[in-house]
């Protein structure tokens, strides 16, 4: 890992000139504000002996400990189970769990007892001994592991020496809240009328505390090295959890670049805001279904809130990636019938596992391969894999009962994968109707197209799914015979070539023909005028992330559908990406300026 | 007194929630339950414990039980680890 990038030499001492310092922008928004540093809480844990007849009641002393951060934890659990869902708070039964452990109360009532210690040295003792074993090792798990016993190790501290919430009831104005490490049960504490962002050193996209962070709604960079040291208590700092930057002791001009930016970004978003229970709907009436992609069941209240018309794309790999085993039908019919219930009537399109390719889980033996993205992956992989896949496929049928439901395959290139995937469904909607189970009879199962193949014979698919959705990333890979991970490549990746457009194009009419509808749920669809070319292609629906979502309901609610069909036959005439992309924009400077600058975030 | 040995073959290995996991389905036996990894021992109803083993995925664990139902518990635990911990996350 790379350290910060500095805009000064590396001896510049702390607290004095401007540094930009970076890291991995984790939940968007934009932030400048004064900086509070949680210190790592340090406990000034003293020995002292234990008199005989204070025995008792130093092992009561740390009993009632025990029993308060029970409370503290049961309190934090249950606020997490539902302000995230069940999956996120099961952590937290963990830490219970070490509440509980056996040797622990064996080792400290021993150390009270037969070594007269008091309870704060010898809770301590033990705990460090373990965070200890865990350390000697670099690897990412274990230090997760670590930073668990230590979340638990400082809860239980608090209590025995006291020294308090380590600040974070202590924010009681705005503030830029920047730590080395921050768990998911502080994040969840801290209060958001003040918090600004946050910044810590460790962490990564889906670690807990980002998860929290997101979830809440508080921008926030994370795996910035270095950042704890870097500055002191009251410095300015800009933070950009789109860019992943952090700006200390920012100059003037700086700051008020960054307020005005913030300013613009604010005043849009109340423009856009008054959007949210508005229909993503053309000046001539053309009605497209507008909704959201997600990755985590937490997203959902995100979706609703930017006034998505539903999930067009629920990536449920998060299930099956960063943990250590397969996850149950139990726990996924969970998540997904509460997503389901949030959003009903909306419509949530649950994608089935697309694994393989970049997206590798061990245990369900997905390997490294020489051509991943032509490899064993999406529905290659879930066919050859059918108990895993009937598992999730059974989830989300029994999660059909509680909400309006629709199923769609990844990576679909032939018509007997298609066939396959589909007789699974009916074999487990047969399971379900023989065991008296609920479901959803109406529920729709469509396809992705992503590959080319399936853009030529869409035909023959369109016959035999509900829907098409267009992956439009790997449509644009496939179509072009490009690696999108190759960074030499990277100016090839042209979702606006002429090849892909017209890919879409097929695929739309070929949905037409068979009385089905087609939407985009690929990154492209996230840009306005973009998204208005798409419209103007035809498609029914377009599923953009609730960042991208109200910018792109504007710009469709700007235009009429008349000409943006105008528009979009016009570009398919023209031989190349950059002609399209110019058309594009000289069309979007005339007739959407609000739009056609760059992106905002960019 | 029963044991067994078993390969650790989830990804990310004895981690917090598949310790806690192992010690909520020892915890159902009466007899008493032990984890060696290396030349470490534990008590298999210690969470504690287990995390400080620091197992990954690959490793050789030996459970041991002594009890009553020492057999039971060794069988439901080997299975559990072979189980990927009953697919909890």
């Amino acid at each position: 890992m790379n350290g910060p990038t500095r805009t000064r030499p590396p001896e510049s001492q702390p607290g004095e000139g401007p540094l930009r310092l970076t890291g991995i922008g984790a939940s968007p928004g934009l932030a400048v504000g004064p900086v509070v540093v949680l210190a790592s809480e340090e406990f000034a844990v003293r020995e002292f002996p234990i008199e005989p007849a204070r025995v008792e009641e130093e092992v009561a002393y740390f009993e009632r400990a025990l029993e308060s951060s029970r409370r503290d934890l049961e309190q934090i659990r249950n606020g997490i189970a539902a302000e995230l869902g069940e999956t996120e708070a099961a952590i937290y039964d963990a830490h219970l769990m070490i509440l509980d452990d056996p040797e622990l109360r064996r080792a400290v009532e021993e150390g009270i007892r037969q070594h007269r210690r008091n309870a704060g040295i010898v809770f301590r003792d033990y705990l460090s001994a373990i965070a200890a074993r865990l350390e000697r090792v670099e690897d990412e798990y274990l230090r997760e592991r670590r930073a668990d016993v230590l979340d638990v190790e400082r809860r239980v501290l608090r209590y025995l020496v006291g020294g308090g919430q380590r600040g974070v009831a202590g924010i009681t104005g705005p503030a830029v809240v920047v730590a080395h490490d921050i768990g998911p049960s502080d994040v969840a504490l801290l209060p958001r009328e003040h918090v600004l962002a946050l910044v810590t050193e460790v962490g990564g996209r889906t670690s807990h505390s980002t998860i929290v962070a997101r979830g809440r709604g508080i921008p926030a960079v994370v795996g910035v090295r270095g950042a704890a040291q870097s500055v002191r208590r009251g410095d300015l700092a800009i933070v950009d959890g789109e860019r992943g930057t952090v700006d200390l002791r920012p100059d003037e001009a700086a700051v008020a670049r960054a307020r005005t930016r913030r300013a613009r970004l604010e005043a849009e978003a109340d423009e856009l805001r008054e959007l949210v229970a508005l229909p993503a709907v053309t000046l001539d009436g053309r009605r497209v279904e507008l909704a959201a992609n997600i990755e985590f069941p937490s997203d959902v209240e995100h979706a609703a809130s930017v006034g998505a018309d539903g999930i067009g794309l629920y990536r449920t790999e998060f299930f099956y990636l960063d943990r250590a085993s397969l996850p149950s039908e139990e726990e996924q019919y969970r998540a997904y019938r509460s997503v389901a219930e949030r959003l009903a009537p909306r419509p949530v399109i649950f994608r089935t596992m697309d694994l393989g390719g970049d997206k590798v889980a061990s245990y369900l033996g997905t390997t490294h391969e020489t051509n991943p993205f032509l490899g064993y992956r999406g529905i290659r992989f879930a066919l050859h894999h059918p108990e895993v896949f009937r598992a999730q496929i059974r989830a989300i049928y029994r999660a059909s009962a509680s909400g309006n439901v629709r199923l769609m395959f990844p990576m679909i290139s032939d018509l007997e994968e298609l066939r396959r995937a589909t007789a699974l469904c009916h074999e487990v909607a047969g399971e379900l109707d023989r065991t008296g189970v609920a479901y959803d009879h109406n529920l729709q199962i469509g396809m992705m197209v992503e590959t080319p193949s399936a853009v030529w014979v869409a035909d023959h698919l369109a016959r035999e799914s509900a829907f098409f959705s267009v992956g439009s990333n790997d449509l644009t890979q496939y179509t072009l015979a490009m690696d999108r991970d190759n960074e030499r490549l990277a100016h090839l990746y042209q979702p606006l070539h002429p090849a892909v457009l017209r890919s879409i194009r097929r695929t739309v009419e070929c949905a037409q023909a068979a009385g089905r509808w087609a939407g985009v749920c690929g990154e492209m669809a996230g840009d306005p005028l973009t998204a208005v070319l798409l419209v103007g292609l035809g498609v029914d629906e377009l599923s953009v992330s609730c960042y991208d979502l109200p910018r792109v309901k504007a710009a469709i609610r700007a235009v009429r559908w008349s000409e943006a069909r105008t528009l979009a036959d016009r570009v398919l005439s023209l031989g190349s990406a950059e002609m399209v992309e110019q058309a594009l924009r000289s069309w979007g400077e005339e007739r959407l300026p609000a739009v056609a600058h760059p992106r905002t975030r960019t | 007194m029963t044991q067994s040995e078993v390969v650790v073959v989830n990804e990310s290995g004895l981690h917090v929630r598949t310790c806690g996991v192992f010690v909520r389905e020892a915890g159902r036996f009466k007899a008493e339950v032990f984890v060696r990894h290396g030349d470490t021992e534990v008590n298999g109803k210690s969470i504690l414990g287990l995390i400080g083993l620091a197992a990954e995925n690959g490793a050789m664990l030996r459970i041991r039980a002594d009890g009553p139902d020492e057999e039971d518990a060794v069988r439901a635990l080997v299975k559990l680890v072979e189980g990927r911990f009953g697919n909890m996350p």
